[in-house]
């Protein structure tokens, strides 16, 4: 409804936005009340689909090993060019988007969006707890570096405490995440730690720590999946039509976010995982099949003997528990002095750690920037949202 | 036998020496073996079987003591010592020999162990109040400057034991150790800053638990996060961070890794709330809450950024950036948020009587709050990649919050222009029209807002109001006043016309009188301005009229009969319109 008394001489803007502004209205207006041109807007739709299926299938058959750092960085750069494309729908559509019944629909999709946000600052917490593992790790490389002569005793002693504080650190994370009512209790008072033995570590009795901080106690991913994928089904025709197309990339962009969420709950620690939210896509979809094969893998992997109780079925925390445990088996093994053989073995599982702690590393950085650029295209993607939905005279383009 | 030659007899005592040692599992045993030799032959003295490396085992007996001891060795300043002068030497000696570095191993062991009891020692706590009279000076603990609003309990460190720290710190450095060092440090100090963050009332809130709470607890939640920001920016790390600098000094790298890894969890926390809040805030009421948040940001940022400049924690300064634009844009999202209600405001809910409606008086008032508030609002306009350029131009305005502003009243009165539709009267809808348009304009009048919106606004609201008012005379009036026009054609003329003329006048003005008097003008100079032009377009007519109707009727009086309003009747009756159904003054 242009406020056409206002477009006087006497216009307050005048400045350029303003001609622009006049310009998308005027465009707004040719568009108004009937179907873009039909062929460009489906193309558009449908190259969506398409793409979005094609990086969906490279993710389940490419080159990086299931549920590795890599893959799962992988994992994250497909919603990245996911959400982008759908961006641009959403832009090139927004007279559409701010009217019934799509503005309903992407009211839905932004609300999911943001309970993602919080299992984005939940696995960010979780990437951390991981780098503590790693740090331990590193420690024991440290100790069982190759290039000593040999490996005395108050090396694999070394070794042996940093690997003891991984385990602990491996068990805490576990009871912390383990219940969702885990009770962390705060003493305000320092307990004093006249500890008579060497070897005893900082656990008085009900004092156990949970390195989340970015979600409360009772906070559960389990849950939040639940609710990121509520009432989440495909369009039915009618809708289909009504929305103008819109409602499949909406139902696409949406299945997609959920399983990435997913994803990454299973693969790193945090609090309260649980991989049983329901995942049923129709195989009409193109990027479906992928999906749910990924899907079915997971589950696979989560429910092998040696991953059942695991923090995260990341691969290298796989890795690390294996090369952790085999490693503490030949130190707590070992006489001194030590015979070539043993010391050999040790090294040899001593040089795979250390080239996982190695690539680890960087992998690590790489992914938490990554789950942080993640959470700031969601929020930003969100806003414009509501700037559509505000007003199709007007538009902001960030940054 | 002394003709064995010296080689011989070293290689023999080399044979005794190596055969006490692969026996003898432990040194006492060897003892025992050499002992049997050199009691068997006087060439295997003890002398020369001691071994070959005498300071080393020097060092051994020097250490060993300490570190299989139960007691812990800094509750005895002279073990202390010695323990560390007994290690610095075996530092110095290098740990090419195996059994060197594994005694090296088992001291830092023990140096771990020392080091967490110490730091994890329940020492005095000061009150912020309290004074320090420590004569080692303020400089010796890390302490809060007194604070009057808030009790902050500050762990305070001994400086005795600091420098206890220290000591312990540079061996483990110079050791390799730096890693375990800097962890089991920040392991303590972070538990004591999430007790200091949880004392003043912040807990890891997510963006649905936001969403969930209450607006009155959140914006509680709000001012004490202000409040703990300030606390944590200002005190608290900046005293972990001289803390650190004390305990490691000289070691910089451990010093940063240790300051990061301790800092970082309280550090993220405390940020993450305000993303979650920006998340969950869209509600135009609480623009003023989010401003708060957006300038205690701002306001912190350059301690921030020197806080946090070391390679560990940097990262730490971007976030805190990122979250200041997040905030900004928050408060972006906010303003169409606002555009987005006035919009949807239906039209169909018109005020009875053309009065002010609630929508603006609510946005009008909302402009004026948040106007108070300009500069931080114009960096956050800005900051969207906005023209910036705030002209000079004080007509037209046009820094990018200027026209956000005058972007709001268009879609204000786009949304007034409706509603004043709904009436089926057309006066009535320029009444509606005028009442809001003089409202806004009084509201706008001065201050900030006046000033964003400068003066050609101004000028054009004054025009159009003028433009209203004509036209309500026109409508509203117009026919009252034409029927007592009597010049030009089928005017005039006879008295029987003439009478028939003031019958049609009596019952409009009578209609015009019963419609208009529920209608409410609420500014009172509007209110007087109506009434007069009405007064002074209707009078004069209803008098010339009067005066013409006597000639014709030659003094007869009969239109006296007809007479229902005097003209001060008229002038009453006027005077008493848009007040209200309410004090109507019977004439």
């Amino acid at each position: 409804m242009p406020a056409t008394d206002y477009q006087g001489s006497s216009s307050p803007f005048a400045s350029i936005g303003r001609s622009i502004l006049s310009i998308r209205r005027d465009q707004v207006h040719a568009m108004d009340g009937h179907h873009e041109h039909g062929s460009s807007q489906e193309q558009e739709l449908d190259g969506f689909q398409r793409h979005a299926a094609d990086l969906l299938h490279d993710l389940a058959g490419g080159g990086e090993e299931l549920l590795s750092l890599p893959w799962i960085r992988k994992l994250l750069n497909v919603f990245v060019i996911c959400q982008e494309e759908f961006r641009v729908i959403l832009f090139n559509n927004r007279a559409c988007v701010s009217r019934a019944p799509v503005d309903r629909l992407i009211s839905e999709f932004f609300e999911r969006n943001v309970k993602a946000l919080d299992v984005c600052n939940a696995i960010r917490d979780g990437i951390e707890q991981v780098r503590q593992w790693h740090k331990h790790l590193e420690i024991v490389t440290v100790a069982l570096d190759p290039s000593l002569r040999t490996i005395g005793e108050g090396q694999l002693r070394r070794a042996k405490k940093a690997l003891a504080d991984l385990a602990v650190g491996m068990l805490e994370e576990k009871d912390a995440t383990g219940s969702a009512l885990a009770h962390r209790n705060r003493s305000f008072g320092r307990s004093n730690h006249a500890s008579s033995s060497r070897d005893h570590h900082r656990h008085p009795g009900g004092h156990f720590r949970s390195l989340s901080w970015s979600v409360s106690r009772s906070w559960s991913a389990a849950r939040q999946l639940q609710a990121i994928g509520n009432n989440l089904s495909a369009p039915r025709g009618h809708e289909i039509v009504a929305s103008n197309g819109l409602a499949v990339p909406v139902f696409t962009m949406s299945s997609v976010l959920l399983f990435v969420m997913w994803a990454l709950v299973a693969a790193i620690p945090c609090q309260d995982r649980g991989l049983q939210t329901h995942f049923s896509f129709s195989r009409n979809f193109s990027w479906a099949a992928p999906i749910l094969s990924m899907h079915e893998r997971i589950i696979e992997e989560s429910k092998k003997r040696e991953r059942k109780n695991s923090n995260g079925l990341l691969k290298e925390i796989h890795q690390i528990e294996k090369c952790a445990r085999q490693l503490s088996e030949l130190i707590d093994a070992a006489h001194f002095p030590l015979p070539e053989n043993k010391e050999m073995e040790i090294r040899q599982v001593a040089q795979e750690l250390t080239q996982i702690v190695n690539t680890m590393r960087e992998e690590l950085d790489l992914l938490e920037r990554q789950v942080r650029e993640v959470f700031h295209r969601i929020i930003r993607s969100r806003t414009e949202g509501v700037a559509y939905t505000a007003s199709h005279f007007r538009l902001r383009r960030n940054e | 036998m002394e003709r064995m030659g010296e080689d011989g007899e070293d290689k023999l005592i080399a044979m005794a020496r190596h055969i006490a040692r692969t026996l003898g599992r432990t040194d006492t045993m060897a003892d025992d073996i050499l002992q049997i030799f050199s009691n068997f032959d006087g060439r295997f003295s003890r002398e020369k079987l001691s071994d070959e490396h005498p300071a080393l085992s020097s060092l051994e007996r020097r250490l060993r003591a300490y570190v299989s001891s139960d007691r812990p060795i800094w509750s005895d300043s002279g073990a202390a010592s010695e323990f560390l002068s007994a290690l610095d030497d075996l530092i110095a000696a290098g740990g090419l020999h195996p059994r060197a570095d594994d005694l090296l191993q088992q001291c830092m062991l023990r140096l771990e162990e020392e080091f967490r009891m110490l730091i994890e020692q329940p020492a005095g706590t000061i009150d912020s109040g309290d004074e320090e009279d420590d004569s080692d000076g303020e400089d010796s603990i890390p302490v809060a400057y007194p604070v009057a609003d808030y009790d902050i309990i500050i762990d305070a460190i001994p400086p005795g034991t600091v420098a206890d720290l220290h000591s312990i710190a540079t061996r483990m450095v110079a050791a390799g150790f730096a890693k375990e060092c800097a962890h089991i440090y920040a392991l303590s100090r972070r538990d004591f800053l999430d007790e200091s963050v949880s004392r003043l009332g912040i807990r890891a809130r997510t963006s649905e638990e936001l969403q969930a709470t209450p607006w009155g607890e959140l914006e509680d939640e709000i001012a004490r996060w202000v409040r703990a920001m300030s606390v944590a920016v200002r005190i608290l790390f900046p005293s972990e961070r001289r803390l650190c600098d004390k305990v490691f000094a000289g070691l910089s790298q451990a010093a940063d890794l240790a300051f990061a890894e301790a800092c970082r969890g309280t550090a993220i926390q405390l940020l993450g709330f305000a993303d979650a809040v920006a998340v969950v805030s869209r509600a135009p009421e609480r623009l003023f809450k989010v401003l708060d948040m957006y300038e205690a940001v701002r306001d912190l940022i350059p301690e921030i950024e020197s806080l946090f400049s070391d390679q560990y924690s940097s990262f730490l300064r971007s976030e805190a950036f990122a979250i200041w634009k997040g905030l900004g844009a928050a408060i972006r999202g906010i303003f169409m948020e606002l555009e987005n209600l006035i919009r949807r405001d239906p039209a169909k809910a018109s005020v009875p009587g053309g009065g002010l409606h609630p929508i603006t008086r609510y946005v009008m008032n909302y402009l004026r709050a948040a106007c108070a508030s300009r500069r931080t609002l114009e960096q956050v306009m800005d900051d969207d990649g906005g023209s910036g350029l705030a002209t000079t131009d004080l007509d037209r305005p046009s820094s990018s919050l200027a026209v956000q502003i005058a972007w709001i009243m268009e879609v204000l009165q786009s949304n007034l222009e409706a509603k004043s539709k709904v009436y089926k009267d057309p006066s009535l809808s320029l009444v509606f029209l005028m009442n809001n348009g003089r409202y806004i304009s009084q509201k706008a009048r001065d201050g900030e807002l006046g000033a964003l919106l400068g003066e050609e606004w101004a000028r054009r609201e004054a025009a159009r109001l003028r433009r209203w008012m004509t036209e309500y005379q026109r409508m509203a009036w117009g026919k009252v006043v034409a029927v007592l026009k009597t010049d030009g054609p089928g005017g005039g003329g006879s008295g029987k016309a003439m009478r028939e003329r003031l019958r049609l006048f009596n019952g409009y003005f009578e209609d015009v009188w019963r419609e208009q008097r529920g209608w409410v003008v609420p500014d009172e100079r509007l209110r007087e301005e109506l009434r007069e032009a009405a007064v002074g377009m209707v009078v004069p007519a209803y008098e010339g009229f009067l005066g013409r109707l006597r000639v014709v009727e030659g003094g007869r009086g009969v239109e006296k009969q007809l007479l229902m309003f005097s003209v001060g009747d008229v002038e009453t009756r006027i005077g008493d319109l848009f007040q209200g159904s309410s004090s109507v003054r019977r004439p």
